[in-house]
């Protein structure tokens, strides 16, 4: 049964293990919680370095194997959970310490679990806890200098490519001339035509609609009358548009069209250049010569 | 046995250690996976591996999804043992929101995630063949039974490959009214095609040449490595989560857990060909216990809210142990959702077991890991 409400009840009793740490490790503040299957303790950052030489040198609890080692974002601390397994006992647990965000340094394992090594390079370039004394703290599966730390809930899912924010952009100037009065009306173009198109349509129909039925007309009258105040509608629009300004605004100059057509303008140049060369007879050497005079002049006559 | 080549001494010719690039783009690599040897010779003195081509975000985006919506990501994880890896996520649900599943699709779910378990290792068995240089002998015998295989996933699930046919409580609809009959067609043919390959490779003196005593790791240093699956039974160690910490059913089947003895390539290989065969009595035993009746628990609700909490979930998948690490804040999506991966964990020692070797023998001990870069990268 899944339960609608989500309180946590009383904390279930901890297993048998956290009796262990317990024995282990007097003195030491230990918070311990039972998950559905592994005892989960917290433990200060304080007493990290001693608690993980225990928890794996210790007779009583000999963790030998570190199974998984996860960064967790509490937003204003940040946690890492240690999931540990002893062969030797068969038993589990989870070691937790959580620090603030701001200070987010713990002390390595990779010392203590050769596995650690990989794990924690993960959990820094995913969350930037930095794993004081580890061997080799590079980014692991991302690019180096990526900027961000990807798994911080702060970091947005996926950032707006830049073609998006020239569009965004391109929308917000167009809503901004639409709201200054007596601007002259954006250029729109097919698409939103037809949609404002529909849209003045329904408003017709709708008022038309109305009148109608306050005049008590028929149905068939009504429906007769909203035709009609299409029809106009339409004739006005078709009017309109023959004698509208239909001119288009002049294709905006498109960078990359411009590069396109330099580029193309060079390979012509070269192309000639190199069929002057084979005509006269030049050798190889000096054919690459003459290219690069004539591209080398072709380029000063752009400049100036 | 190896052939032994009488080299100079090393006064004699004068050698620089130099630079190579292995991958990512390369077919040895098994995926998008680069190393940069250092090698002096033939022989690697360095090798440095470099990850993380396939990262797409697999723990980032699930935190953004309802917990239906994830299990297609598990499927992505590990292409290779979707089922698997889809039960590993389901049962953290399940185990997190208290649901009691019914007998039924619990039946259905080990069925196919040890046939699942059996493809994977064919998968295996058939690109380790090309890489010992059996190019496509071993992978047409290999392929031929895991396309059965697959077919009759394909009749169950409508898909060939990203089958998202797990539901927490439950799976998403009922199997086939043949289902059993196919199922033990399944059976027969894939263990035909498990004594082809058995006969194909573990009778050929030179895989037993080339693999014999090749990326060699003890019991301990696989521990300290956290290697799991086929390759930490390989040491000697019988360490199995269905045995060790049953979860689903399976502790009402009877299997054994193949093991090694030296921790090497060829071991691996031994182990995993025989896990095949203990799969396949598995999924006799499921086939002649499974139950009619409901295929989801009662209750469950459109919108999937669980209670707050944690859990770690882990399986025992075919590159061995899958995890994941789901945290609920009482919400439909979850907090946290950690992936750990098996061959993750199991490629890291890479550079440890490859060092001394042979170039050919490395392709050979990454062979043997047998890594799926999705779940690597994640």
């Amino acid at each position: 049964m899944v339960q609608e409400s989500t309180p946590v009840a009383a904390p279930p009793p901890t297993g048998p293990v956290f009796g262990l740490f317990q024995q282990a490790l007097p003195g030491v503040q230990l918070d311990g919680a039972q998950t559905p299957i592994d005892t989960s303790i917290s433990i200060r950052r304080d007493d990290f370095v001693g608690v993980m030489d225990a928890v794996k040198n210790d007779d009583r609890l000999a963790f030998d194997y570190l199974r998984c080692l996860s960064g967790v974002d509490w937003i204003d601390d940040l946690e890492v959970v240690y999931h540990l397994w002893s062969f030797r006992h068969s038993h589990g647990v989870a070691i937790k310490v959580r620090f603030p965000a701001i200070d987010a340094h713990v002390p390595t394992v990779s010392h203590l679990w050769g596995t650690a090594n990989w794990h924690e390079r993960e959990t820094y370039e995913m969350y930037g806890i930095i794993f004081d004394g580890h061997p080799d703290l590079r980014p692991l599966l991302t690019e180096e200098g990526l900027g961000y730390y990807p798994l911080l809930k702060s970091q947005p899912l996926a950032d707006i490519e830049d073609w998006q924010e020239d569009y965004l952009q391109a929308i917000e100037e167009a809503k901004a001339q639409l709201a200054a009065a007596g601007g002259p009306a954006p250029v729109l173009d097919e698409k939103a035509l037809k949609i404002q198109n529909a849209q003045k349509k329904a408003a017709i129909m709708k008022k038309t609609r109305d009148e109608a039925r306050a005049k008590g007309l028929s149905p068939e009258d009504e429906k007769a009358a909203v035709q009609a105040a299409i029809a106009r509608f339409d004739e006005e629009e078709t009017a309109a548009r023959a004698t509208g300004p239909a001119a288009p605004a002049a294709a905006p100059v498109d960078p990359r069209a411009a590069k396109i057509q330099l580029a193309q303008a060079k390979a012509g140049v070269i192309k000639k250049a190199r069929d002057e060369a084979r005509a006269n007879g030049m050798s190889a050497e000096e054919e690459r010569h003459f290219v690069a005079e004539a591209l080398k002049a072709f380029s000063e006559a752009q400049g100036g | 046995m190896t052939t032994e080549f009488q080299l100079p001494a090393e006064t004699e010719l004068e050698t620089i250690d130099i630079n190579v690039n292995v991958g990512p783009q390369h077919p040895a690599t098994h995926g998008v996976f680069r190393m940069v040897l250092t090698v002096d010779g033939e022989l690697v003195k360095d090798l440095d591996p470099v990850i993380g081509y396939m990262h797409r975000g697999n723990e980032k985006l699930p935190e953004n999804c309802d917990y239906r919506q994830i299990i297609g990501y598990h499927d992505r994880t590990d292409y290779l043992a979707q089922f698997n890896t889809e039960h590993c996520f389901v049962e953290a649900v399940e185990k997190l929101g208290g649901i009691e599943v019914p007998e039924r699709p619990q039946y259905i779910r080990v069925i196919l995630a040890e046939l699942n378990r059996i493809a994977s290792h064919f998968m295996f068995l058939g690109a380790f063949g090309t890489d010992l240089g059996l190019p496509g002998t071993s992978f047409m015998y290999a392929f031929r039974e895991r396309e059965v295989i697959q077919d009759f996933f394909e009749e169950i699930t409508g898909e060939r490959m990203m089958y998202n046919y797990f539901r927490p409580g439950g799976v998403a609809w009922d199997v086939p009214e043949n289902f059993r009959d196919r199922c033990r067609q399944v059976v027969k043919s894939v263990r035909t095609g498990i004594d082809d390959i058995d006969s194909l490779m573990m009778e050929s003196e030179i895989v037993l040449a080339r693999c014999r005593g090749l990326g060699t790791m003890s019991t301990e240093q696989a521990i300290n490595w956290g290697i799991s699956g086929p390759m930490l039974r390989a040491t000697g160690l019988a360490h199995d989560i269905r045995r060790a910490e049953p979860y689903s059913i399976y502790d009402r089947f009877d299997f054994e857990i193949p093991t090694g003895s030296r921790g090497d390539v060829w071991d691996r290989l031994v182990v995993r060909l025989e896990e095949t065969r203990q799969s396949l009595r598995i999924v006799e035993q499921a086939l002649d216990g499974l139950p009619e009746g409901p295929l989801m628990a009662e209750g469950m609700k459109r919108i999937l809210r669980i209670p707050a909490g944690e859990v770690y979930m882990r399986v025992e998948s075919p590159r061995g142990e899958y995890g994941v690490y789901v945290i609920s804040n009482g919400s439909d999506k979850p907090w946290r959702h950690k992936v750990r991966g098996a061959s993750f964990v199991n490629l890291s020692p890479l550079r440890e077991l490859s060092i001394g070797h042979y170039v050919a023998d490395v392709i050979l001990i990454l062979g043997s890991i047998d890594i799926v870069l999705c779940e690597v990268d994640r």
